[in-house]
């Protein structure tokens, strides 16, 4: 995530024509970029949500069982 | 264009008595609820997952964030989504580093975890001094922008605002405590995002539902360096600075992570932050549709002739596509966003003062339950009534560098110490006040020698340092600081209560 954001935050900081390129009339390549960050989070929480479920739970709980 | 903002909107004043109605009777059920401080402060423990999700979007959306934004992005295009973005990419920190652990090893504030295998009363001294700071100015920059957009939006004069915003938000916690306050914050988000989506419906109907239509109108009229990175991030350094403490500031804000502490166990926390993340992320989205849509529809002149920060983008286009009605609900929408914020923001801050410091310094950790739950009271009163007060005291003054001082601060007093804390062993008593107040002060201090206070507000050529956010050279010094007086002076204790707290870390209190 920090790796998705901080891409982001250096191209705006040293990439602005390249951000401004037009992919289609009306879409930046920066728009764009940054409507898919946050998309990147929800994809990284959905990933991670469904692990912990999933797996860390049941650990915790058998762990919880030993006690 | 002429518009009804700033007239008596009777559309307006009818949903604002409405909320009124409906939250204080919300706060009147609570408040028949809130018989201990665990209610007051954690409302019970009894708050599902889906609900503490919207509350924490009602507590984190401030009216910066809607009405802010929206202004932002229709007056200079791309980089307010810069802001955007990063009020949403410190939700994921949150989730894998903050949300559980905090749920597993506190009980009220985020002091209990920084506390939990430290000594004494220096830690929570330490901890309520950077969680009072983070307050103060986020309240003084709440309380100033809602004098503000209250005299925009409703006519009535700047001080009564503020005392009417202080007043109401003191019956909610007064009374109501962390019941009302989750309530009020989750009615504000259904609103708020109900509102949005109506608003960025009506945009979306004017470009047969395409944004990219819309977007292309908008460089059609400004120029196509509209939806470019511009002049607001000028510095690189900047850029990387700003990005830094909107991350890690979210996860060191003293009234959301006292969220955590509403929902039963850690499972429901994580469940509660992936909602807050879908709901915050659809909303950010929705900020694009409405900055773009208020510079087509609305128009950049128009904007900045009634408001030069441009906060009244989202309203006016309200305006322009449903009419004085439409308007009246917005503006309603905006006061309730206000409402909610503050009230999350004096509950937590009265915790600091009654939890941290009455109960844990003062009286060493065992306060019978009445009297905690009276200093609570107390101490919101002192909260609210000095909000309103400084509210009218900084009347006029150019605040908007406070919210970005309560981001930066939190990011480097309250984040570094709470993730030392929990995963660094050798971390010490001393290695964590020593971090938590190198952090406080060396904000405050680069932020009054920043182009923010030197250049814009005292006029003169030159800042003494360069950036107006200190966040890369803040958060670092109070890591190393952390780090190296814990490796100077080594405490067995901390280090031996380290197991049993990754015990209880993973497994819960019980």
């Amino acid at each position: 995530m920090m790796a998705v954001y901080f891409g982001f935050i250096l191209l705006v900081a040293f990439g602005k024509p390249l951000l401004g390129t037009l992919l289609l009339p009306g879409l930046s390549l920066g728009t764009l970029l940054g409507a898919l960050v946050i998309v990147s989070a929800w994809v990284f929480i959905w990933i991670y949500v469904r692990w912990a479920n999933d797996h860390y739970d049941k650990t915790v709980a058998s762990l919880r069982e030993r006690r | 264009m002429p518009t009804a903002l700033g007239a008596p909107n009777f559309v307006a004043i009818a949903f604002f008595f409405v909320f009124i109605s409906i939250t204080l009777g919300i706060t009147y059920w609570a408040a028949r609820r809130t018989r201990t401080a665990e209610h007051f402060y954690a409302a019970g423990r009894s708050i599902t997952g889906f609900q503490n999700g919207l509350a924490l979007a009602g507590d984190y959306m401030s009216a910066a964030s809607f009405l802010g934004i929206a202004g932002l992005v229709a007056t200079a295009g791309f980089d307010g989504l810069i802001y955007s973005i990063g009020f949403l990419v410190g939700w994921p920190i949150v989730m894998f580093l903050i949300a559980e652990p905090l749920r597993n090893l506190g009980k009220y504030t985020f002091s209990d975890v920084v506390a939990y295998r430290l000594e004494g009363p220096r830690v929570w001294v330490a901890a309520a001094f950077g969680t009072l700071a983070v307050v103060s100015f986020y309240l003084i920059a709440q309380m100033v922008g809602a004098g503000n957009l209250i005299k925009l939006l409703f006519g009535i004069p700047y001080e009564w605002a503020v005392a009417l915003v202080g007043v109401v938000m003191l019956a909610y916690v007064l009374f109501g405590g962390m019941i009302a306050t989750t309530w009020v914050q989750i009615v504000k988000a259904v609103l708020l995002l109900t509102g949005a989506t109506m608003l960025a419906g009506l945009v979306l109907l004017k470009f047969d539902m395409n944004p990219l239509a819309l977007f292309a109108a908008a460089a059609a009229r400004y120029g196509d360096e509209v939806l470019a990175p511009g002049q607001l991030v000028k510095n690189p350094l900047e850029a990387v600075s700003l990005g830094l403490a909107l991350m890690f500031g979210t996860a060191g804000l003293p009234h959301i992570l006292m969220r955590f502490y509403t929902v039963p166990n850690a499972r429901t926390a994580r469940t509660s932050v992936s909602y807050a993340i879908g709901f915050i992320g659809f909303f950010y989205l929705l900020t694009f549709i409405l900055g773009f849509g208020a510079m087509v529809l609305v128009g950049r002149e128009t904007i900045q002739g009634i408001d030069k920060g441009g906060n009244m983008a989202a309203p006016l286009l309200a305006e322009a596509l449903g009419g004085t009605g439409f308007l009246g609900f917005i503006c309603a929408v905006a006061f309730a966003t206000i409402l909610a914020v503050v009230a999350g923001l004096t509950l937590s801050g009265a915790a600091a003062l009654s939890h941290d410091l009455w109960v844990n310094v003062v009286r060493k950790g065992h306060a019978p339950e009445h009297e905690q739950l009276r200093v609570a009271r107390g101490a919101t009163m002192l909260l609210g009534i000095s909000s309103i007060a400084l509210g009218i005291a900084f009347k006029g003054q150019n605040v908007a560098f406070m919210v970005g001082l309560a981001f930066a601060i939190a990011a480097s007093a309250n984040f570094p110490a709470l993730v030392l804390s929990v995963f660094w062993r050798p971390f010490t008593t001393r290695g964590a006040q020593a971090s938590m107040l190198v952090g406080t002060l060396s904000a405050l201090i680069l932020i009054s020698l920043s182009p923010t206070i030197w250049v814009q507000m005292l006029g003169r050529p030159v800042a003494l340092f360069p950036l107006a956010n200190p966040g890369l050279v803040t958060i670092p010094l109070a890591f190393v600081t952390g780090i190296v007086v814990s490796l100077l002076a080594p405490e067995a204790r901390a280090d031996e209560a380290f197991p049993a707290m990754q015990d209880r870390l993973h497994l819960g209190a019980n």
